[in-house]
C-alpha cells in the first residue's frame, strides 16, 4: 500500500513528466525515513500550475501556496520551526517569473529549504504559453509568431545567487532523481533541484532529453567547473552540479532558538515590556 | 489657548538633531510628571530641508500638539521664517544668530559655539534642549544629567557646549516658563512602539516587514529589541515575500505579524486573500501615509480606510480596527492578535503616521493585554477544515502524525482541492459564517469609545480622535464624541442609536470615506464632514473653530 498517496484523483496527462517526479519524491521520502527522518517532519508547499497538483497527491502536511510564492511560504515555516524539513515544489513559470525574487534571495541568504523545479519550459495548466525556460522561437497562444526571448539558465542563475546545493535530474532516470531529492532535503542550507520535465501535451521533450542527458561521474570540484557544466548545451549533465557548506540563514539569525518551541512565556513578556517602558 | 498648556517647537535642517531635541523635551516634561504630546514634522530626505518637532505639555492629559508655541528655537533661517508667527501671546523665539540677524527674538550663537568642537551640526539639538532647560529654570546640574543621559556619544563636548549655551541664554530667558510638576511620571512612547509592545504582550513570535514610511519604525524597534523580546524580526526581499513567509510561520503555530504602508500593503493583497482562504491567523499593520501611489511619504492621512476594508479578492471574513490613542494602540494590538487567532482569519490594525510616529505620555496596564490560546484539535480524526456550526475548525500544528493541509484552492474538509459544487458552497458558507461568530464575540468587547454625553454628536476614528478631543478641550466645546475602534465588522449594534441624528464627521480624507461608511452600514447621516487632506494632522485650535462653524 502506498502510504504517501491521498484520495485525490490524479489529473495529469498520461505520460506527463510529473508522474516521475511524484514517484521519485515518494522514493526520496522513503530513503529519508529509512535513515531515521520522521515523515511528519517533512512539510511541503507548491505554487500554481500542473506541477502544484503534487500537493494534493502527497499525503504529507503543508500549505498549497499561490503562484510563485511556495519558496517564501516554506521559508516562513522553517523560520517558525527549524526542526522541520521544508520542500517547495515550483514550476519554471512559478520560480523563474512570478516568484524569482524569492528564489534568488532564498539562495542568497542560504535559507534551509529545498526547491524542486518541475521545469517543462511551458505553461501547461494555462494551455501552452511560453515560459522562462522555453527555447527561442517557441510558439504558444501568447507568442503565435514564436517567442523572441532567449531561455534562462536555472543552474547558472542559482550559482550566481550563491546557492549551496544545485542539482539537475530527469524523471526517466527515476532512482537517480530520487537520490538527488533525498540529498537535497538532507543538505543543511538552500538546495535546488531542477527537474527536466517533458510536457506531453505542449512541449514534448522526451526524445530530446533522452539523447542529451548524461549522468555526471563526479561532483564538480570548483565553482568554475560547476559553471561550465551548468552552461553546457551539447549535453545536459545530470547530478549534483555544485555543493558547499555554509551556515543556514535561521542559525545566523537566531542560533539554536526555535520560535515555536521556545516562544516566550506571558510573564516574561510582561517583565520585558515593563522594563522597556521604564527606559 | 488652554491654560496650563506649554508648547515647545524646535526647527532646523535634517541632520541637526531636531527630532532628538523634541524627544528629549518630551522626556523632560514626562519627567516632571506632566503629560506630553510630541509631533515630528519631517520630510522625505536625509540632509537639509526643514524639519520641526513640536511638543505640547499640560498637567492634564493632552492628546495633540498645538501649532502656537510658547518657545520656538529656530536653528536656521528657514525655521525662523516658517515659525516666527507661530508664537503664543507672550511667546519667545530664540534663533541661531550665526545664520540670521536683525530680527526679533533672542539671538544665540549656536553655530559659533558648536564650531569649537568636532561635527558642529550634531550639537545643534543639544543647544535647543539647553535653551528649553534655561527657559524652564532648570539648574545647570539638572541639564548636565539630561545631556549625559540623552547624548552619550561624545559626552564631554556635549556638556561643555550645553554649559556655554546656558550661560549665554540664561540671562535673556531666565526661567521665563516655570512649569508646575504633574501628578506622576509616565513613560512616553510612539504609536509604533505601542503597537510593537502590544503585539509582544499578545504573544508575537515573528515580525516580517519591508521598510516603508511610516511603518518602518516598528520594524526598527522590534529588530533592535528582537533578542530581548523573543520576537524574530525579518526583513525579506519585498512585501510579497514578507506576507507569504508570515503565512508559512502561522501554519507552524507561530504568532506572526506583518507591517507596511499603502504601496507595500497593496503588494500584499493577493496573499491577504490567501490568508482568508487557508484561514491563517495573520495580524497585519497598515500605517497610512498620504496617497495615492508614493504620495507624501512622511505625512499623515486616513485615505486607506476602504482599502483596508476591501483588501483581497473573493469573500472572506476580516477584522479591521484603528486605535484612537497611543495607549489604545497597545491594547488593541494584543486584542487583534487574540482575535485573528480566535477566528483564524486575517486582521488589520489600521493607523496613520500621526499616531505611529507621534509620541505621547501613556498609562499602560500590561495586565490588560489579551493572551489567547487558540482552539486546538484534541483527539480522533483530524480535518483542517472541519465544518463546524460557528465556522471555526480546530488547529493542529506540525509535526503531527495527522495530516495537516492548508489549501489556497477551494478545498474539502481535509484540505484537498475540490471543484465539487456542494463542497464549494459548504466551504464558502463555513468561512463566511465566521463573520457572525466574530460579531457575536465582539458584542462582548469594548468596540466603541464615547467621550462626553451632551451637545452635538461628532463621529471620528483613528488618530483623528486625539485631535478632536484636544480641540474640544481647547475650544471649551461640549460634544459627544463617538469613535468606533472596530471598523470591520463595524459595531452597528452600538451605533444604531445615532441613526436619525444629524452628526458631524471629522476625518483626514479628501472624499469622506468614514462618513460614507457610516451611512452605508448604519444609515447615519452627516450634516457636516470636516475633512483635512494636506498631510498635516488637525491642529486643535483650528479644528475647534471649524467645529464651532458647523455646530
Amino acid at each position: 500500500m502506498d502510504d504517501l498517496a491521498t484520495y485525490a484523483e490524479n489529473t495529469w496527462c498520461p505520460g506527463c513528466g510529473n508522474f516521475g517526479i511524484l514517484s521519485a519524491f515518494k522514493k526520496a521520502v522513503k530513503k529519508l525515513e529509512d535513515k531515521g527522518t520522521q515523515k511528519e517532519k517533512i512539510m511541503i508547499s507548491a505554487g500554481i500550475g500542473c506541477h502544484a497538483k503534487i500537493f494534493d497527491y502527497l499525503k504529507l502536511s503543508g500549505l498549497y501556496s499561490i503562484h510563485g510564492r511556495s519558496m517564501a511560504t516554506v521559508q516562513g515555516m522553517k523560520l517558525a520551526n527549524p526542526d522541520l524539513k521544508v520542500v517547495a515544489f515550483a514550476g519554471d513559470g512559478d520560480a523563474f517569473w512570478e516568484g524569482i525574487s524569492h528564489l534568488i534571495f532564498a539562495a542568497k541568504r542560504n535559507a534551509d529549504i529545498t526547491v524542486i523545479i518541475h521545469d517543462n519550459g511551458v505553461y501547461g495548466l494555462t494551455t501552452g504559453q511560453y515560459a522562462p525556460t522555453s527555447e527561442k522561437g517557441f510558439k504558444g497562444p501568447s507568442t503565435p509568431e514564436g517567442s523572441v526571448e532567449e531561455p534562462l539558465n536555472p543552474l547558472s542563475l542559482m550559482l550566481e545567487s550563491n546557492a549551496t546545493f544545485i542539482a539537475r535530474g530527469y524523471p526517466v532516470k527515476l532512482d537517480h532523481l530520487a537520490d538527488l531529492m533525498a540529498q537535497a532535503i538532507e543538505h543543511e542550507g538552500f538546495s535546488f533541484v531542477d527537474v527536466l520535465q517533458p510536457c506531453v501535451t505542449f512541449n514534448n521533450t522526451y526524445q530530446k532529453y533522452n539523447s542529451l542527458v548524461e549522468i555526471l561521474d563526479h561532483l564538480p570540484e570548483s565553482y568554475d567547473e560547476a559553471m561550465s557544466i551548468a552552461k553546457r548545451k551539447d549535453k545536459l549533465p545530470l547530478g549534483i552540479i555544485y555543493k558547499s557548506e555554509k551556515t543556514p540563514f535561521h542559525k545566523l539569525l537566531y542560533g539554536d532558538f526555535n520560535p515555536v518551541m521556545n516562544s516566550m512565556p506571558r510573564e516574561k513578556r510582561r517583565e520585558n515590556i515593563a522594563r522597556l517602558l521604564s527606559l | 489657548m488652554q491654560e496650563g498648556v506649554f508648547t515647545f517647537l524646535v526647527g532646523g535642517k535634517a541632520g541637526e538633531g531636531v527630532k532628538k531635541a523634541g524627544s528629549v523635551a518630551a522626556g523632560i516634561f514626562a519627567g516632571m510628571g506632566r503629560w506630553a504630546f510630541e509631533m515630528d514634522d519631517y520630510q522625505s530626505l536625509i540632509r537639509g530641508g526643514h524639519n520641526f518637532s513640536i511638543v505640547s505639555t499640560a498637567p492634564r492629559k493632552i492628546t495633540s500638539h498645538y501649532m502656537k508655541a510658547d518657545l520656538v528655537v529656530a536653528l536656521d533661517r528657514r525655521s525662523y521664517d516658517a515659525h516666527k508667527d507661530d508664537l503664543t501671546d507672550g511667546g519667545t523665539i530664540v534663533y541661531n544668530s550665526d545664520t540670521l540677524s536683525d530680527v526679533e527674538g533672542i539671538g544665540v550663537p549656536l553655530t559659533r559655539e558648536a564650531k569649537k568642537y568636532p561635527k558642529p551640526d550634531l550639537r545643534m539639538g543639544v543647544g535647543a534642549v539647553t535653551i528649553l532647560a534655561a527657559s524652564l529654570g532648570l539648574e545647570k546640574d539638572d541639564l548636565k544629567k539630561i545631556v549625559e543621559y540623552e547624548y552619550p556619544r561624545d559626552i564631554e563636548n556635549n556638556i561643555n557646549y550645553a554649559m556655554a549655551i546656558y550661560d549665554i541664554v540664561y540671562p535673556e530667558i531666565k526661567s521665563k516658563f516655570k512649569l508646575d510638576a504633574g501628578d506622576k511620571k509616565r513613560p512616553i512612547i510612539s504609536g509604533n512602539q505601542a503597537i510593537a509592545l502590544g503585539a509582544e504582550a499578545g504573544g508575537l513570535d515573528l515580525y516580517f516587514a519591508y521598510p516603508m514610511t511610516p511603518s518602518s519604525p516598528l520594524l526598527h524597534y522590534l529588530a533592535k529589541y528582537s533578542k530581548e523580546l523573543g520576537v524574530v524580526t525579518v526583513h525579506p526581499e519585498n512585501e510579497i515575500g514578507v506576507i507569504n513567509m508570515a503565512i508559512g510561520s502561522v501554519f507552524c503555530g507561530a504568532k506572526a505579524m506583518v507591517g507596511s504602508s499603502g504601496g507595500g500593503f497593496a503588494l500584499m493583497q493577493e496573499a491577504f486573500s490567501l490568508a482568508g482562504m487557508v484561514e491563517a491567523p495573520l495580524f497585519c499593520y497598515l500605517g497610512s501615509r498620504l496617497g495615492p501611489s508614493t504620495g507624501v511619504p512622511t505625512y499623515t492621512a486616513q485615505g486607506d480606510l476602504k482599502f483596508a476594508l476591501h483588501q483581497g479578492q473573493g469573500e472572506f471574513p476580516r477584522i479591521v480596527a484603528s486605535p484612537g490613542s497611543i495607549e489604545e494602540a497597545f491594547n488593541l494590538s494584543s486584542e487583534m492578535l487574540d482575535l485573528v487567532w480566535r477566528f483564524q482569519t486575517p486582521g488589520i490594525l489600521l493607523s496613520e503616521k500621526h499616531l505611529g510616529e507621534s509620541y505621547m505620555t501613556v498609562d499602560i496596564d500590561v495586565n490588560k493585554a489579551k493572551w489567547l490560546q487558540p482552539l486546538m484539535h484534541e483527539k480522533g480524526e483530524y480535518k483542517r477544515y472541519l465544518d463546524t456550526e460557528n465556522g471555526i475548525s480546530p488547529l493542529l500544528f506540525p509535526p503531527s502524525k495527522k495530516l495537516i493541509k492548508w489549501d489556497s484552492y477551494e478545498h474539502d474538509e481535509l484540505g484537498i482541492t475540490t471543484e465539487n459544487p456542494e463542497m464549494i458552497a459548504e466551504m464558502q458558507g463555513k468561512r463566511n459564517r465566521k463573520t457572525e461568530t466574530i460579531v457575536d464575540h465582539m458584542k462582548t468587547l469594548h468596540t466603541v469609545n464615547i467621550y462626553g454625553d451632551k451637545g452635538p454628536v461628532i463621529f471620528t476614528y483613528g488618530s483623528t480622535t486625539m485631535s478632536v478631543l484636544e480641540a474640544l478641550q481647547s475650544g471649551d466645546i461640549e460634544a459627544e464624541v463617538v469613535q468606533p475602534i472596530y471598523l470591520e465588522p463595524l459595531p452597528v449594534w452600538e451605533l444604531e442609536k445615532y441613526k436619525g441624528i444629524e452628526v458631524i464627521v471629522i476625518e483626514q480624507s479628501c472624499t469622506g470615506q468614514f462618513a460614507s461608511l457610516l451611512f452605508e452600514k448604519c444609515g447615519i447621516k452627516a450634516k457636516a464632514v470636516i475633512k483635512k487632506f494636506d498631510g498635516r494632522a488637525f491642529e486643535p485650535v483650528e479644528l475647534a473653530a471649524k467645529i464651532e462653524e458647523v455646530v
